[in-house]
C-alpha cells in the first residue's frame, strides 16, 4: 500500500513542526525519515498514523482520503519508542489483543487467534517468552513484542517511531539487520524515524532527510551519500572538511583528504598536523590549514599512516580526492547546529 | 499527601558509615515519636474497643436489636450504597478527562474537585439547607409537592456525596498522570475502541488506586458526622445515621452502647488501615518488579 | 494529548462539569448567593461583629494554630523515625498514621472526651494535678492534634524520602556533624513540605466540627466553635446568621487552599 503525504502542515502552539509538507512512500517499500531532534520525523509519522492531526494537508493512503480518518480505521501497525507494551498483559496477550479487540463479525475463533499469536512469536524469536510479563523481558525483546503486536492485525502500513533508539548499541545493530530480513520476507510499505544517520543508510531502500520542518532530500542511501544536494545533507551524513578551491569553499569528506610530505599540484594545500588519534583500524589526524588556519580532519587507514615522521607540528600537504561544491553558503550557517 | 499510598522506604541511610545518627538520638527520637503516636491516636481507639466490650459479649451484641440501632446502621448502609458508586463514576470520568486530554481550564477544575476537602462538614450540610431546606432557595417549591430533602433521606445522601467528593478522583489522577497515555494509544492503533481501550487497559493498571480510592471514600461516607448532623433532623428511628446515632446514645449517657456502635466504625476503620498496607505493599512490590528488568 | 484522538473527551469532560456544578458550584453558589440577601452591613454585623461569633473565630484560630504546631514537630519527629530507623512496630506505627483519615470524627470525639474526662484513663491523672482537658480549650486542641497529625507526616515523608543520600553523604565528606548537617542541608531542602503539612494540619483543623463537638463542651463564648455557631443559628432559625458564618468560613477555605497551593509550587520549583 502506497501512501501519500499532501501539503502537510502542523504547528504546536509557537512551533511549527511541520512546514508544507509533502512524501509519496510507494508500495513495499521500507522508508527512513532522518534526521535531527525537532525535525518534525515523529510528527510526520504520528500524522501519518492518525495519533496526531495535521492543520494544513492531506494524507491518502493507496488514493483513499484517510485525512480524518480515526486511528482505528487506519489498519496501521504503530510500534512506539518506548514499545507501550501493556504491563498488566503477558507477551501471549500483548501479541493477542488487536485480534481479540475485533467486531464481533470480524473476530477470529481463540483456536485462530492462538494459531496467529504463535506465528508471529516464532517469526520474532519469542515463542518461549510468551508466558512472561513486559517487565521481565529485555529491551530488545519488548521491542520484537511490540513489533509482533503491531503486525498481528496484518497492517497495510507498519510505522515505527524510533525504534531502537533506547537499546544498547550491540542490540541496536543485531536488530537492525534482523528487521531489514523481516521486511524482505513480509514486505509490508514500512516507515520509521531514526536520528541515526548509519540505521537509515543500512536499513531503508529510501531515505528521507528531514530538517527544521522540512524535507530536504529524499533518495536512496547510496544517492544520498554520492550526491548530497546542500550542505545540510552532506554535514549531517558524515565529517566535513572546508578547503578553498578556486576561490569558492568545497566540501571533502575526512577519508577524501589525502596527506602526502611534498605538494604534487597546485590542488595540494600546506597543513600542520595538530593532533594524532589512532582509532582502532583507522587514524584521525587534525590539521590546521596553513593560508586561513581552519581546521581540517583527515581520515586514513593505519596502513597508509606513517608513523615515525608525521607528528604534531610537521608540515604536510592536503589533496582533496573528491569534493562537491555548494557555492559559497557555510554549511555551519545552513544545518542550523553549532 | 494523606490518603495516598506512600512508600515504606527501606532505610538505606542505616547501611551507610557516614549517615549513622548517634545512638541515643535516635533512641530520642523513636521514644518521642512512639510516645505520640500511642497516645495520640493508639490510646482513643484502644478505648473504644475497652469500653465498648466492657459490659461483655452479650451487651454488644444486644446493642444492635433495638429497632433505632437497626435503622441507623440500614440508613448508613443505604448512603453509601448510594453515594460510593455514584463518586467513583464521577472519578473515574473526571480522571479520563483530565489526564487524557489537554483543556483550558484544567487547573481550575482540579481546584475545584479539591474543594470539597478544604471546605468545613458543617457548611457542607449548610449549603444542601439552604438549597433544599423550608426556607431555602427550592423550599417552597418542595413543600408544594410533598418533597422533603432536609430532614430526610435524600438531604443526607446528598450531603455525604459532598463530602466524599473528591476521593476516587484524587487517587486516580496523580497516577495516570504518571503513567501516561502511551499504551492507550497503542490500543487504538491496534483497533479498539473507547470502551474497549479504557477497560482492558487503563482500568487494569489504575485497579489498586482505585480499590484504595473506594474504600476511603466508602470509610468516610459511613463515617460522616459534621455535615449529616446539619441535614439530618435527629429524628430516632428515622433519620439518625450510625455516627448520629453514635451521639444520642452519648448524651443519653448509654455510654456502653454508644461505643459498641462506634466499635463497628472502628473496626471498619482498622480494615481500612490494613487493606492500605496491603495495597502499598502489593504496589511496592510491583514497583520494584518493573525496575529490575 | 489531543482532543481528537483518544475518544471520549466531551462525554467525560460534559458528565464531570456536570456532576461538579450540581455537587459543588450550584450548592456553595448558593452560600453565597444567599448571604447577598444582607446588606453589606448586616452581613458584618453576623459574621464578625457579634462577640460570640467572634469569640469561636479566637477560639478556632489559636487551637488550630497550637495543634498544627505540635504537629509540625512530632509529626515531622515520626515522619524521621519512620523514613530513617528500623524498630520493632514500624509498620503498625505507620499504618496508624492513618488512622483520623479512617475514623469517623464522632468517634474519635467520644473517644477523647471519655479518655479526659475526670472519671477517664488519663483524665483521672490528670484531674488531682489540678490540670483539666475535657470541656477546655486544651481539650479541643488535643482533638485537633489528632486529627491533623497524617497531614503532616505524610507530607514530610515523601520529602524526606526523596532526599538525596548522596547530600548527605557530601556534606560528611566535607567535615560537617550530623546535626550541621541537619541544619544546613535536610532541613532547609524539606522545610516547604513541614510548612505545607503545618497549613494543612491547620486549614483542616479551623473547619473540624465532630471531634471537638463533644470534648469542648460547647460552653458560649468559651468553648464554642464556628461550625457549631451555625448549626446554632440554623436550629434558631436565622438562616442569614448561619450563612454570614459560613460564608466567613468559606473565605477562610479558599485563603488556606490558595497558601497550600502556593506553597506546593514553590517547594516544586525548588526541587526542579
Amino acid at each position: 500500500m502506497s501512501i501519500h503525504a499532501q501539503n502537510i502542515t502542523k504547528t504546536f502552539g509557537n512551533f511549527k513542526a511541520l512546514d508544507d509538507i509533502s512524501l509519496t512512500v510507494p508500495d513495499g517499500k521500507l522508508v527512513a525519515l532522518l534526521g535531527p531532534s525537532g525535525s518534525g520525523k515523529t510528527t510526520l509519522l504520528r500524522i501519518i498514523a492518525g495519533l496526531e492531526h495535521a492543520d494544513v494537508g492531506q494524507i491518502l493512503m493507496d488514493g483513499e482520503d484517510t485525512t480524518h480518518a480515526p486511528v482505528k480505521e487506519r489498519q496501521v501497525g504503530f510500534v512506539f519508542q518506548h514499545y507501550a507494551l501493556f504491563r498488566h498483559m503477558n507477551v501471549f496477550d500483548n501479541v493477542a489483543f488487536g485480534l481479540r479487540v475485533k467486531k464481533r463479525g470480524d473476530r477470529p475463533l481463540k483456536e485462530e487467534i492462538a494459531d496467529r499469536v504463535h506465528e508471529l512469536l516464532n517469526l520474532v524469536q519469542l515463542d518461549v517468552q510468551a508466558k512472561r510479563m513486559p517487565h521481565q523481558l529485555s529491551g530488545g525483546q519488548r521491542q520484537r513484542v511490540a513489533l509482533a503486536r503491531a503486525l498481528a492485525v496484518q497492517p497495510r502500513v507498519l510505522l515505527l517511531d524510533e525504534p531502537f533508539g533506547a537499546l544498547d548499541a550491540k542490540v541496536r545493530k543485531e536488530l537492525r539487520r534482523w528487521l531489514r530480513k523481516l521486511h524482505e520476507e513480509i514486505h509490508v510499505t514500512s516507515v520509521f524515524v531514526t536520528h541515526d544517520v548509519d540505521e537509515a543508510l543500512e536499513v531503508a531502500d529510501e531515505v528521507v532527510v528531514m530538517n527544521h520542518a522540512r524535507i530536504e532530500q529524499v533518495g536512496s542511501p547510496a544517492e544520498l551519500y554520492e550526491h548530497p544536494e546542500n550542505p545540510f545533507v552532506y554535514n549531517f551524513l558524515g565529517g566535513v572538511n572546508l578547503l578553498p578551491v578556486d576561490g569558492n569553499r568545497v566540501h571533502v569528506r575526512p577519508h577524501d583528504l589525502g596527506l602526502f610530505d611534498e605538494p604534487r599540484g597546485l590542488q595540494d594545500l600546506p597543513a600542520d598536523i595538530t593532533g594524532i588519534h589512532v582509532v582502532g583500524p583507522v587514524v584521525r589526524v587534525e590539521l590546521r590549514l596553513k593560508s586561513d588556519g581552519s581546521p581540517l580532519e583527515a581520515e586514513l587507514p593505519s596502513r597508509d599512516f606513517n608513523r615515525e615522521e608525521w607528528v604534531a607540528g610537521k608540515r604536510v600537504y592536503v589533496h582533496p580526492r573528491k569534493s562537491i561544491n555548494y557555492g559559497d553558503a557555510d554549511p555551519l550557517v545552513e544545518a542550523g547546529n553549532l | 499527601m494523606p490518603g495516598t499510598v506512600s512508600r515504606l522506604s527501606s532505610t538505606p541511610f542505616q547501611n551507610r558509615a557516614g549517615l549513622r545518627d548517634p545512638l541515643w538520638l535516635r533512641l530520642l527520637l523513636i521514644t518521642l515519636a512512639l510516645l505520640f503516636v500511642t497516645f495520640v491516636l493508639g490510646l482513643p481507639l484502644i478505648l473504644v474497643f475497652r469500653y465498648a466490650f466492657r459490659e461483655g459479649w452479650g451487651v454488644w451484641v444486644a446493642s444492635f436489636t433495638d429497632y433505632d440501632a437497626l435503622s441507623a446502621i440500614r440508613l448508613t448502609l443505604l448512603t453509601t450504597t448510594v453515594s460510593v458508586p455514584l463518586n467513583v463514576i464521577f472519578g473515574l470520568s473526571a480522571a479520563w478527562a483530565i489526564t487524557k486530554f489537554q483543556f483550558r481550564g484544567k487547573n481550575l477544575l482540579i481546584t475545584l474537585i479539591d474543594l470539597p476537602f478544604a471546605v468545613s462538614p458543617v457548611i457542607a450540610g449548610l449549603i444542601f439547607v439552604l438549597l433544599f431546606g423550608n426556607r431555602g432557595y427550592l423550599g417552597p417549591w418542595l413543600q408544594e409537592y410533598g418533597i422533603r430533602i432536609i430532614f430526610n433521606t435524600p438531604g443526607i445522601i446528598l450531603a455525604t456525596i459532598f463530602v466524599t467528593f473528591p476521593f476516587v478522583a484524587r487517587e486516580l489522577i496523580p497516577l495516570m498522570q504518571t503513567q501516561g497515555n502511551e499504551e492507550e494509544y497503542a490500543a487504538l492503533s491496534l483497533g479498539a475502541g473507547g470502551f474497549q481501550t479504557f477497560f482492558r487497559v487503563t482500568l487494569p493498571n489504575i485497579k489498586w488506586a482505585l480499590f484504595y480510592g473506594v474504600i476511603l471514600c466508602n470509610a468516610r461516607a459511613m463515617g460522616e458526622f459534621g455535615a449529616v448532623s446539619v441535614v439530618s433532623g435527629h429524628i430516632r428511628g428515622r433519620t439518625n445515621t450510625m455516627p448520629l446515632h453514635i451521639e444520642v446514645l452519648y448524651n443519653d449517657y448509654q455510654t456502653t452502647a454508644s461505643f459498641a456502635m462506634a466499635s463497628l466504625l472502628a473496626f471498619l476503620a482498622v480494615v481500612t488501615l490494613i487493606l492500605k498496607s496491603l495495597v502499598e505493599w502489593h504496589s511496592s512490590r510491583n514497583q520494584i518488579e518493573n525496575t529490575e528488568s | 494529548m489531543s482532543k481528537r484522538v483518544l475518544p471520549g473527551f466531551g462525554l467525560s469532560l460534559g458528565f464531570t462539569l456536570l456532576y461538579t456544578s450540581l455537587m459543588v458550584l450550584i450548592p456553595l453558589g448558593a452560600l453565597v448567593l444567599f448571604s447577598s440577601r444582607m446588606g453589606w452591613e448586616e452581613f458584618l454585623d453576623k459574621a464578625v461583629r457579634d462577640p460570640r461569633v467572634v469569640a469561636s473565630y479566637k477560639l478556632a484560630f489559636s487551637t488550630s494554630a497550637v495543634a498544627a504546631t505540635v504537629n509540625g514537630l512530632f509529626g515531622f519527629i515520626t515522619a524521621w523515625v519512620l523514613v530513617r530507623y528500623r524498630f520493632p512496630g514500624k509498620r503498625l506505627v505507620d499504618a496508624l498514621v492513618d488512622l483520623p483519615f479512617a475514623l469517623p470524627t464522632a468517634v474519635s470525639g467520644i473517644a477523647l472526651t471519655t479518655l479526659y474526662a475526670h472519671t477517664g484513663w488519663v483524665g483521672s491523672w490528670l484531674d488531682p494535678l489540678g490540670i483539666k482537658v475535657a470541656y477546655t480549650p486544651v481539650g479541643i486542641t488535643l482533638a485537633l492534634t489528632m486529627i491533623g497529625l497524617p497531614f503532616v507526616v505524610r507530607t514530610v515523608q515523601p520529602a524526606l524520602e526523596d532526599l538525596e543520600v548522596e547530600l548527605e553523604e557530601a556534606a560528611s565528606s566535607l567535615g560537617a556533624t550530623r546535626f550541621q548537617t541537619f541544619g544546613k542541608v535536610i532541613f532547609p531542602a524539606i522545610f516547604p513540605a513541614v510548612l505545607t503539612g503545618f497549613t494543612l494540619s491547620f486549614a483542616r483543623a479551623i473547619g473540624e466540627f465532630g471531634s471537638i463537638y463533644f470534648i469542648a463542651g460547647n460552653l458560649p463564648y468559651k468553648t464554642e466553635i464556628p461550625p457549631l455557631m451555625i448549626i446554632i443559628k440554623l436550629e434558631q432559625y436565622d438562616y442569614l446568621g448561619a450563612a454570614a458564618i459560613g460564608v466567613v468560613m468559606l473565605v477562610a477555605s479558599f485563603a488556606a487552599l490558595l497558601v497550600i497551593n502556593l506553597l506546593q509550587a514553590w517547594s516544586r520549583r525548588n526541587n526542579a
